[in-house]
């Protein structure tokens, strides 16, 4: 209890810290730092995640059950990978002074790399296959609940 | 003790979130793995802050000399491998957001409150570090340095508030064990591919400072080798507004000590003793890269004016008219290390423009925006 008490305390005063010091620093664009926190959490809840849990029911509609830990998997680490390359992809931060900036052409390789998880993918689909024939499992294509 | 996964969040009015998945050991997992990242996140930014912004009783060493090189570039891609983590961590927890009723007390909104800073401000960080090694700065309403700094305060103080109010569940799941599910992707199935991610987004990126990976770089925003001379730049010469300044015959640079001030040419400057040093240029962006620097120790110029290199400070100003970084100030430990030189040639050639011709300052651990370019002025102060 002593040490949880600690924690909270010691985070609220933080916080604290970070609200009164921002307040008094003249290089912060208080409104700009306000808004981009209400957007990127209304876009995360409203917009990312409803996206993802459609996604996710898709995913359980069009594979078959034994496929789906392997696919979700790759699903799973396509999006994390497209996330991180997408600014690159769309290239705004290129600059026509500075071609040291962003020098790879960044859509081949994201493709390149997504190609390479879905090759990743293929033999853990293979296995899927030979431990089903294996067991022979009596349910098929049953709605599997665990995507959304 | 053996338990099946917890039941689903009851919630009123979003239809369901069937996923057995969801669990408070899958949580609590994927949110100790999130908090260490957000650990060393801020450890290496307030650090890469503290260097930039030094208050009186902060000290930096001059040596090793790549020290900066590697907490900078564990800031980056450790943020950058918070991405599956903290995507997976918010989607287990996301039915939490319809809890009905929202609200039961006054505690309870506060503890709500705190989630949603937390959320907001792990959103904001991760976010916008991505665009800003992606230099796409066009999203961002604010200047991006000053708002990821105060707002990573936030985030470890909400962080913070949500693990003490959080530690017993983290306990319970820690200590018991879970039936495994025998088909449908497990939860180490889950983990394993959420380590995937982060793998793979690392493999593809840290090459832009670790050379022996620039090779698989392939989504990563800089190359090494990359280059004028062979060698990123950051800020060009068309970007400083420099380049004539830089380029004009008639370039002075201007040593001002405590006792007197010297001007000298670029010919009296390749004059003085010439010295050679193996230096990486350590951007804040998180790339990094070697090169072959060689000018005039900037202890000689110190000698040159009369102060003593072993306790002044230096102030070196660029051409550049205006900028967040066209000065930066040299303590006295970087100051009195001979590998410090104010260059005038990279790996044997002249300077490119780009790389602040016709003089710039090298020094051994310390962050790129403060190797200032196109010198104009040295002023040297004694012993703080």
């Amino acid at each position: 209890m002593r040490i949880r008490a600690a924690l909270i305390a010691a985070g609220i005063l933080t916080m604290l810290y970070a609200v009164v010091g921002g307040l008094a620093d003249p290089g912060l664009e208080r409104v700009g730092v306000l808004i981009f926190l209400v957007a990127v959490l209304a876009a995360h809840d409203a917009v990312w995640m409803p996206a993802v849990l459609a996604a996710g029911a898709l995913l359980t509609r069009l594979v078959p059950r034994r496929h789906r830990p392997a696919v979700r998997v790759a699903a799973i680490v396509a999006a994390s990978v497209t996330v991180v390359a997408l600014p690159l992809v769309l290239g705004f931060g290129r600059s026509a002074d500075n071609p040291s900036a962003l020098p790879s052409a960044y859509g081949r390789n994201l493709v390149f790399v997504l190609l390479v998880i879905a090759a990743a993918t293929l033999p853990a689909i293979g296995r899927g296959k030979i431990r089903r024939k294996k067991s022979e499992r009596p349910h098929e294509g049953g709605d599997d609940p665990a995507d959304r | 003790m053996v338990r099946h996964p917890d039941p689903p969040v009851k919630t009123r009015w979003w239809p369901a979130f069937p996923s057995e998945l969801r669990s408070t050991p899958l949580t609590t997992y994927v949110g100790l793995a999130l908090g260490v990242a957000f650990g060393v996140c801020f450890v290496t930014g307030l650090l890469s802050h503290l260097i930039q912004h030094p208050p009186a009783w902060f000290w930096w060493p001059a040596r090793p000399v790549g020290l900066y090189r590697v907490t900078q570039g564990v800031h980056v891609a450790t943020g950058l491998a918070t991405v599956p983590l903290l995507g997976v961590k918010l989607w287990s927890v996301y039915p939490r957001l319809f809890t009905w009723p929202p609200l039961r007390s006054i505690g309870h909104a506060a503890e709500r409150a705190s989630v949603g800073v937390l959320v907001a401000a792990a959103l904001f960080q991760v976010i916008s570090g991505v665009l800003n090694i992606s230099r796409w700065y066009a999203p961002m309403p604010f200047f991006f340095t000053t708002g990821h700094y105060w707002v990573a305060w936030l985030a470890v103080g909400a962080l913070l508030v949500h693990i003490g109010v959080q530690l017993p569940a983290i306990r319970g799941a820690l200590a018991r064990r879970t039936a495994p599910r025998p088909d449908g992707l497990t939860r180490r199935g889950l983990l394993t591919g959420v380590a995937a991610a982060a793998g793979l987004i690392t493999l593809t990126t840290v090459g832009q400072t670790v050379r022996p990976l620039s090779g698989i770089a392939l989504l990563a925003p800089r190359r090494p080798a990359v280059g004028p001379q062979g060698l990123p730049v950051n800020k060009t010469a068309d970007a400083a507004a420099v380049r004539s300044a830089a380029l004009d015959p008639a370039y002075r640079m201007v040593v001002s000590g405590p006792g007197r001030q010297i001007s000298l040419g670029l010919a009296a400057l390749q004059a003085l003793p010439q010295h050679t040093a193996q230096l990486p240029i350590a951007c804040v962006e998180g790339w990094s890269a070697t090169a072959t620097w060689t000018g005039v120790r900037l202890r000689d110029l110190v000698a040159l004016v009369g102060a003593d290199p072993e306790r002044a400070t230096v102030t070196v100003e660029s051409l550049q008219e205006a900028g967040r970084y066209r000065a930066s100030t040299v303590p006295p430990e970087h100051v009195r290390d001979p590998l410090t030189l104010v260059a005038l040639r990279l790996d044997g050639e002249p300077l490119h423009v780009d790389h602040g011709y016709p003089a710039r300052l090298i020094a051994p651990n310390r962050p790129g925006v403060l190797q200032t370019k196109w010198i104009g002025r040295i002023t040297v102060r004694g012993p703080r």
